[in-house]
């Protein structure tokens, strides 16, 4: 019992002093290229998402479902200020549609949020560690891939995601005129 | 009913019977006999009556001979049957006069007779007194004048018929008396012959059922003394069996007493074993109350270790409740800093610096996160170990109420055990003194076997002594059935 206390103790002053020294050291210089991502599971599988791909994320937020041809439309939210579509990304990597979504990415560049299960955290990957996956995988976007110290990541290219549904929306668009 | 009658009943019977015939018999010869009496008694007076007359009238004669003697001679020695007449005829006329009193009709005629009776006397003093003083002739015409004569016809005619009417009379009585004799004769012979043969009949009724019956009573002492005889037997060669049963007893008896006073020693012993476990229970009733105070008190404290451990459970909720807002306020945090990292990307060299803060922001918070799930896991622990524990600690609980209530079972069962103990411990005094006493019965047992054996030994020889007389018995019944058979046959 002591031990634990001893040992929380200490494990309390450890995380006040890295605290402190990163308020205290100068600012340093990358020594080695490294990039962010964000570490998903989509369909219980571990994927990463640039971050630099992202414009925010987002947690519970309400989505309204709407009636539309694109089965991958889980509805539409209000991000900061501004109506979103939600598609779910898991449904648009060729798993079933997530019941449960509960996070929010939005893509950089586009006007559109990506819907996902679980969110395991911000990942920094050296460059060295992003690989090339192309025979790795039968997924659709996924071009490359993370290597972790215990596993690797897909790298879902949000890009190719926000083509494949702009490519998608003519033909949505089409359909909906014939149906007229 | 005559069945039912004794012997004494009916010997009795058959005797009054015999003395009721004979009485009958002596009243009705009694009877004619004082008849035959008293009729001899009238024929007597009758006789008596009739001398009487006679006297009277020979009176009357001597007297007028006399008198008629003076007057011829005129000596005065002729007077001497005259003088003596005068005082016989007034007793005669008085026993006459008696002896007449049952008859009237002679009564009346002597009333008649005395007037003529005392004239003729006159007459006859008047001729004597004439003679004497006036001489023969004087005397001679007095008697010549007939008077003399008439006064004395009267007086036989009168004295005839009294004798005749009693002549009459002793006719009748004589007849009444022969009558009397010949009843008393008939009653005598007849009554007699009547009277024996009745008690012959009599007797030969009652030699005849005294006979059946006496024979048939013999028949049952033959019987019954032949059964008695065969009963005697049995009596006899039982008591044998019996001296011999009652030997073993005494010697079965004299071992019953020696493992009475063994029991009785035991049982001594068992008496003072028991006053020590009473003593003992005594000491555990003691102990048993101090154990039942410690287990209240356990109770007690196992009851607010219950109520200590449901509050430390709750506040463990509370903690988990703030540990959710934690874990929240540590995901909003990592967002946030995520989201900071994105902008300060999107602001080139600038937000790189940001980026860096932004970073630091959520790696702390990822540790908070961390953290958080390590307390949230920590929490769980307590929460589980507090629910085990208070499910433990109430079962411990139950248990030791259960525990209590055994316990006070148990001690409730030692209170009875102490008190059963201290029965017991009377029960082995009484055990003991019981014991004495049966050891003393069984002695005095001892004793009273040795008397019974001593007894069947008596009995045994009085058994033969009534066997022998069963046997003589049924010989004298024999020998009686004999006599009175043979009597029966000849009667």
């Amino acid at each position: 019992m002591m031990d634990e206390r001893t040992s929380y103790a200490d494990r309390v002053a450890e995380m006040r002093q890295a605290f402190d020294r990163s308020f205290a050291e100068p600012p340093r210089s990358e020594l080695r290229e490294t990039e962010s991502f964000l570490a998903v599971r989509l369909g219980n599988d571990p994927y990463a998402i640039r971050l630099t791909e992202t414009a925010g994320l987002f947690a519970d937020r309400k989505v309204i479902r709407l009636p539309s041809p694109i089965p991958e439309l889980r509805g539409i939210a209000g991000l900061r200020g501004a109506v979103l579509p939600v598609y779910d990304l898991s449904a648009l990597l060729g798993y079933p549609s997530a019941s449960a979504a509960r996070w929010l990415v939005v893509a950089r560049g586009a006007s559109v949020a990506f819907a996902f299960e679980a969110f395991d955290g911000q990942l920094r990957i050296d460059l060295t560690a992003v690989v090339s996956h192309d025979g790795g995988t039968s997924r659709e976007h996924v071009r490359e891939a993370a290597r972790t110290a215990d596993l690797i990541r897909p790298i879902v290219n949000l890009p190719s995601v926000l083509a494949a549904i702009g490519q998608r929306m003519p033909a949505a668009g089409q359909q909906r005129e014939q149906k007229r | 009913m005559k069945r039912e009658w004794t012997f004494g009943r009916r010997l009795a019977a058959a005797f009054g019977l015999a003395v009721v015939i004979l009485a009958v018999m002596a009243g009705s010869g009694y009877r004619a006999t004082t008849s035959l009496i008293e009729n001899n008694g009238w024929v007597d007076h009758t006789f008596q009556v009739r001398t009487q007359l006679a006297n009277l009238l020979s009176e009357l004669l001597d007297a007028e001979g006399g008198q008629r003697g003076y007057t011829i001679t005129g000596d005065e020695s002729y007077l001497a049957p005259y003088q003596a007449a005068l005082g016989a005829v007034q007793t005669s006329v008085g026993n006459v006069r008696s002896l007449m009193a049952d008859n009237p009709v002679q009564q009346q005629r002597l009333t008649g007779l005395a007037p003529v009776i005392d004239a003729k006397l006159a007459k006859l003093k008047d001729i004597i007194d004439a003679r004497r003083s006036q001489g023969f002739d004087a005397a001679a015409k007095l008697v010549a004048d007939g008077q003399g004569k008439t006064l004395m016809d009267q007086i036989r005619s009168t004295i005839h018929d009294a004798d005749q009417e009693e002549a009459t009379l002793l006719q009748q009585r004589t007849q009444v008396a022969e009558d009397s004799a010949r009843l008393a004769i008939a009653f005598t012979l007849w009554g007699g012959l009547l009277g024996a043969l009745a008690i012959i009949l009599i007797g030969w009724f009652m030699t005849r059922a005294l006979t059946r019956q006496i024979g048939g009573a013999v028949g049952h002492v033959r019987s019954s003394s032949a059964e008695l005889q065969s009963a005697a037997n049995q009596q006899a060669s039982g008591m044998k069996e019996q001296t011999i049963s009652m030997n073993e007893i005494a010697t079965t008896i004299s071992e019953l007493l020696s493992t009475s006073r063994q029991i009785a020693e035991s049982s001594q012993r068992v008496a003072q074993i028991a006053e020590q476990t009473a003593s003992a229970a005594r000491t555990g009733d003691g102990t048993v109350d101090k154990a039942h105070e410690s287990i209240t008190g356990i109770k007690r404290q196992v009851d607010q270790i219950v109520g200590h451990m449901l509050e430390l459970g709750k506040k463990s909720q509370q903690i988990g409740s703030v540990l959710d807002i934690v874990s929240e306020l540590a995901e909003q945090t990592n967002i946030l800093s995520i989201n900071a990292t994105i902008e300060a990307a999107g602001a080139g060299e600038t937000g790189k610096r940001f980026a860096i803060v932004a970073d630091e922001i959520r790696k702390l918070a990822d540790r908070v996160a961390g953290s958080a799930k390590e307390v949230r896991g920590l929490i769980d622990d307590v929460r589980s170990s507090v629910n085990t524990t208070v499910m433990a600690t109430e079962t411990g609980s139950k248990a030791v109420d259960a525990g209590s209530r055994q316990f006070s079972e148990v001690a409730a069962a030692f209170k009875a055990i102490a008190s059963l103990v201290s029965t017991t411990t009377e029960a082995a005094r009484e055990i003991e003194l019981s014991t004495k006493q049966q050891t003393t019965a069984v002695e005095q047992v001892n004793v009273a076997i040795s008397n019974v054996t001593q007894a069947a030994r008596e009995t045994e020889a009085s058994t033969t002594q009534t066997l022998e007389t069963a046997s003589l018995l049924a010989v004298t019944s024999s020998d009686l059935l004999r006599l009175v058979q043979a009597r029966a046959e000849a009667a």
